[in-house]
């Protein structure tokens, strides 16, 4: 019994990693359109910068961390507004631009930090013992800044001006422009705040799960099933879907073993798409 | 916007196919012509990235983008492996349907259930599809080997003959990669109005009466298919079925021939092909470096020349040639994602 318990902590937190990451993803695609190919490549971006800072420059973890958040938030800021913003409509041509991209990073960061894995590990240590339960200090502080960043999403689009103008464009662009919404103002913005996103995602986990090069397909690939099983688009769909595929993903860790649960999510996927094609919550916030 | 592309609607004539067909029949002749391994070792691969590529090339006909080619070579090269150890079955001619078929009827019920969806849905599941693809080859050792892949099978025999050499191996090769355009062609040509009604406007077509996901799925269909012709050889050349040989990331390189080659024309995935898989054998490239240089010709092609360089090709010749007829007009709207406007 604490034996599943304790797994349904892992997937809480598998859960609220997987949901930061996806907000980035559906948020791009809500607001612009743009399908980002890129995203799993930011999140492994903020990673190495998070281990670039606090390893070559001395940097604090925590502030590594912010440095990371700023420097991916920056690059998807310039991506947007040099290159993305011409075509922003045209989802095939965008969503090429972004696989371009994200082959350029990889690659990069193959060439700056070499195939191996860096020594990156998480500075607080230890782990937590209460009736029977086990919980890493690294996992509980990594859950906490985590469902902390989602709050502020939350708040960031329900609950602010910026919010309400990134919905409006997302609701009906040209209603939207016409009430003096500049698109190309706000796009770079919210690409950014996505970017940003994959990148704290990346500096936050990597230390507690393992930093590679190659390891934005996997982040990627999830990002695609969480934002299918939610609804494209859908914030708070994907927010449900990402609990969901944590918790898959941790019991069908421990109690089928291997990679079963992998097949086991994209089953499920396939079935959501031929029952409810429009995610968990039924409503698309966009019809591209 | 407002640069003219050169033919949205894929020019009548048959000139592409029919030159892409000879190109690579043409290649039947450089076995009389040297025995360097090293031509025959890019020779092979040159094919087997065309036949790959093609399959790209059929989806983007209608707008779609596929990763999932590395999955339909896996389920051609398997098959036939599996064919040939398991079931001793040699015959050339009957692997080349096998690897044909059984990736195709994979695809079916896939193809039937995704494509009804928007083209999005297409993109995410297919790549999600190649993640898969690893885990089931790791995941099922009685049937694949899991991580030690399929060795030993007999070498395939045509009318009794048995291909072994390095020549046999390239001929085979070349049949498959034959077969591969000659479908590709086909498909994209009897269908070309279809698909390019669907290219164009695909809710405009839906709405006059044509079933987009009918004919979105019967390419899929045939594309899987194609994609397992060049499973099937490249088991062929390597002599192993492996999981390595089908790696996710591969998708992208058939991606990047079909793109940077230019994709509206038959022509594109084959220049793309072999301008691309040569240059990474002449720069010594590895996989993940030469991907790099993919992504960047890809946001190059993508940005400044849509048709890549089959496209930019075509429009530098007609501007040589003043007395030839103008290019035909294109409304600003082509360059539209189909889905923009519902």
């Amino acid at each position: 019994m604490d034996g599943f318990i304790a797994t349904g902590l892992i997937g809480i937190s598998l859960g609220a990693q997987y949901a930061l990451l996806a907000l980035g993803f559906t948020l791009i695609f809500g607001i612009l359109g743009v399908i980002n190919f890129a995203h799993g490549g930011f999140y492994v971006l903020g990673g190495y910068l998070a281990y670039a800072a606090g390893h070559y420059l001395g940097i604090s973890y925590p502030l590594a961390v912010l440095a990371a958040t700023f420097g991916t938030a920056a690059l998807g800021y310039l991506f947007e507004l040099l290159v993305l913003e011409r075509v922003v409509d045209d989802q095939l041509t965008t969503l090429m631009l972004t696989l371009g991209l994200y082959l350029m990073m990889s690659t990069g960061i193959l060439v700056v930090f070499g195939p191996q894995a860096p020594d990156f590990k998480f500075p607080v240590s230890g782990v937590l013992r209460g009736g029977g339960l086990y919980m890493p200090i690294e996992n509980l502080i990594v859950l906490g800044v985590c469902l902390a960043a989602i709050v502020f999403v939350y708040l960031l689009v329900y609950r602010s001006g910026l919010g309400r103008a990134l919905r409006a464009l997302a609701e009906d662009r040209q209603v939207a422009a016409a009430q003096g919404l500049r698109p190309k103002l706000l796009f770079p913005l919210a690409f950014a705040l996505a970017t940003g996103l994959a990148g704290l995602t990346g500096a936050l986990v990597t230390p507690v799960l393992s930093l590679a090069p190659y390891l934005g397909d996997p982040a990627l690939a999830t990002s695609f099933l969480i934002v299918i099983l939610g609804g494209l688009g859908s914030v708070g769909g994907a927010t449900a879907a990402a609990f969901i595929v944590g918790m898959v993903e941790a019991y069908s860790a421990v109690y089928l073993g291997g990679s079963k649960g992998a097949l086991a999510l994209f089953v499920l996927v396939l079935i959501m798409l031929v029952v409810r094609p429009s995610g968990l919550f039924g409503r698309e916030s966009r019809g591209a | 916007m407002a640069r003219p592309r050169l033919d949205v609607l894929p020019s009548k004539s048959n000139a592409g196919e029919t030159v892409g067909i000879l190109v690579i029949a043409a290649a039947f002749i450089i076995p009389a012509l040297t025995r360097s391994p090293m031509v025959y070792s890019v020779a092979n691969q040159i094919l087997i990235a065309v036949t790959a590529a093609f399959s790209v090339y059929i989806m983007m006909r209608m707008n779609l983008l596929t990763f999932a080619v590395p999955t339909f070579m896996a389920v051609g090269g398997y098959t036939a492996a599996i064919a040939g150890r398991s079931f001793g079955i040699t015959d050339l001619i009957v692997l080349t349907l096998l690897a044909f078929a059984v990736p195709a009827l994979f695809a079916l019920p896939l193809g039937a259930l995704v494509l009804r969806l928007r083209g999005v849905y297409f993109v995410l599941v297919t790549f999600v599809l190649t993640q898969i693809t690893q885990l089931v080859l790791f995941e099922t050792p009685s049937l694949t080997g899991g991580s030690n892949g399929l060795v030993g099978m007999p070498a395939p025999t045509l009318f009794g003959i048995t291909l072994a050499d390095n020549q046999a191996v390239l001929s085979v090769t070349t049949a498959l990669a034959l077969m591969g355009v000659i479908v590709t062609a086909t498909v994209t040509r009897i269908f070309r109005q279809h698909f390019a009604a669907i290219e164009e406007n695909e809710v405009l077509a839906q709405s006059l009466g044509l079933v987009v996901w009918h004919y979105k799925a019967l390419g899929f269909v045939i594309a899987a298919g194609v994609s397992g012709l060049a499973g099937f050889a490249l088991v062929n050349m390597l002599l192993t079925a492996h999981p390595s040989s089908f790696a996710p990331l591969s998708s992208v390189n058939y991606i990047a021939y079909t793109i940077i080659g230019g994709k509206s024309s038959i022509l594109g995935p084959l220049v793309g092909g072999c301008v691309l898989v040569w240059a990474s054998d002449l720069l010594a490239l590895q996989g993940e470096y030469s991907q790099g240089l993919f992504g960047f010709l890809i946001m190059v092609v993508v940005l400044l020349a849509k048709d890549g360089i089959v496209g930019a090709g075509a429009y530098w010749l007609h501007r040589l040639r003043p007395n030839r007829a103008p290019a035909m007009p294109v409304p600003a709207s082509a360059s539209f994602g189909p889905g923009d406007r519902t």
